[in-house]
């Protein structure tokens, strides 16, 4: 047998092609897949977060709500807004929540509606308004969140996005922890026709309580225009843009022919008398 | 933020990876076309006369090729819809034929290698699972026959 010396014409144990294209083409199967199924679940968050009776969802609350259940209502401003949305409740919301007001310390000029009917106000909220019928709106906004279970979809949909990262990075990855700590963002950027749904909630509210709808915009009169990206995260930046928001407002408020007073005054900052 | 780094990861492993690999692939052809005249079989028996073997000693050859960022995502992502990894390909091929190419400069006088024969190993894995270094080492060895003029 005779050796002949020779270089192989083609190498055989490498694939031709482009390793970039390859890549995009499986990228983009794995985030359509990973869009596919946010999309599925998302609907399904839909379709069962108005289906969770309360008590289940107070249930549910419980474990994860437990430190603000035991914080006692000190302060004579949280009595205050407590008094304030107990008499909503009584005579005209009737929405099957047992609600309790807890004021966070922090400028942000913003409200959030947690499980269970928590609700929790920061202090620069407080600190803006100047009547009690706009508190009253701002209170009755989130409200609105609760009766159309707005709240359950945000945080159902918080979920699912976190169930899915974990499942395709692990559960401590740099993703995950990213992800839940935005989570509490995310669950309160709702859809703007969600937003209008709420302020429509609120208005009828307001007309209800106080036999008028005065106050109602005062608040968002007094906000700034969200500017730039920087005020993306801010929470009146997923509401509809104030001067939009204040129209619609008082588009409804004629439509629904709800008359607008002078608002009472607050005196909820000194925690003297109270409502 | 992270998104950032992954993506500059990425981006730096593809350019980074990409030129090392060309330039390996030039460096491997010139040195293959090189040592042709130099024989490198399988064959356990040659039907060479004992009286004409000069020498007769083991030889070895060994490579280490790591994965660069890229290629380690593209066969991640491979590991999820299934298929040939055709990001480690190169890897290996690359590798093998380095380390037959090192045992051939390591036995430069002889005139033919038989018995040859070609390890892969995984290395730089730590047993924890995370942090590891994806590299992969190959050693080629076979035994050098020198003949008598």
């Amino acid at each position: 047998m005779k050796y002949t010396p020779r270089l192989p014409e083609t190498n055989v144990n490498v694939t031709p092609g482009s390793p970039l294209k390859e890549f995009f083409l499986l990228a983009c199967g794995l985030l359509g897949l990973i869009a596919g199924i946010y999309l599925l679940l998302g609907l399904a968050v839909d379709w069962l977060a108005p289906r969770i009776p309360p008590g289940l969802e107070n249930r549910m609350a419980a474990p994860l709500l437990h430190s603000l259940e035991k914080t006692p209502a000190k302060d004579p401003r949280v009595r205050c807004l407590q008094r304030l949305v107990d008499e909503l409740q009584a005579h005209c919301a009737h929405l099957p929540y047992h609600f309790r007001v807890h004021l966070q310390d922090a400028d942000a000029v913003n409200a959030v509606a947690l499980p269970a009917g928590h609700i929790v106000v920061y202090r620069g909220l407080l600190d803006k308004v100047s009547s009690e019928n706009e508190l009253a709106f701002v209170l009755a906004h989130e409200m609105g969140h609760y009766a159309h279970r707005d709240h359950l979809r945000g945080l159902g949909r918080g979920l699912v996005l976190m169930a899915i990262a974990s499942l395709f990075t692990g559960a401590d990855s740099s993703l995950n922890s990213l992800l839940s700590s935005t989570l509490n963002l995310s669950e309160m950027r709702f859809s703007r026709s969600q937003e209008s749904q709420a302020d429509a909630f609120a208005l009828a509210e307001l007309n209800c309580y106080y036999g008028h709808v005065g106050g109602a915009v005062d608040l968002f009169e007094k906000l700034p225009e969200p500017a730039g990206p920087a005020s993306v995260t801010h929470y009146f930046a997923s509401h509809p843009a104030n001067r939009k928001r204040i129209s619609d407002l008082k588009k409804l408020a004629r439509e629904k022919g709800y008359s607008e007073d002078s608002p009472k005054p607050l005196n909820c900052a000194s925690g003297e008398s109270c409502p | 933020m992270d998104l950032i780094i992954f993506l500059m990861l990425l981006a730096l492993g593809f350019f980074a990876g990409s030129y090392a690999e060309k330039r390996h692939y030039r460096s491997i052809e010139r040195r293959e076309k090189a040592l042709l005249r130099l024989p490198a079989v399988t064959l356990k028996k040659v039907d060479i006369p004992q009286g004409k073997v000069r020498s007769a000693r083991m030889v070895h050859g060994s490579a280490v090729i790591s994965v660069d960022y890229f290629k380690r995502m593209l066969a991640a992502l491979r590991n999820i819809f299934g298929g040939k990894v055709k990001s480690y390909e190169t890897l290996l091929d690359r590798a093998r034929r380095e380390s037959l190419l090192r045992m051939k400069e390591s036995a430069a006088d002889a005139d033919i290698i038989v018995n040859v024969r070609i390890e892969t190993a995984t290395i730089g894995r730590s047993s924890r699972g995370k942090q590891r270094i994806s590299c992969l080492e190959t050693v080629a060895y076979g035994t050098a026959l020198t003949l008598e003029k």
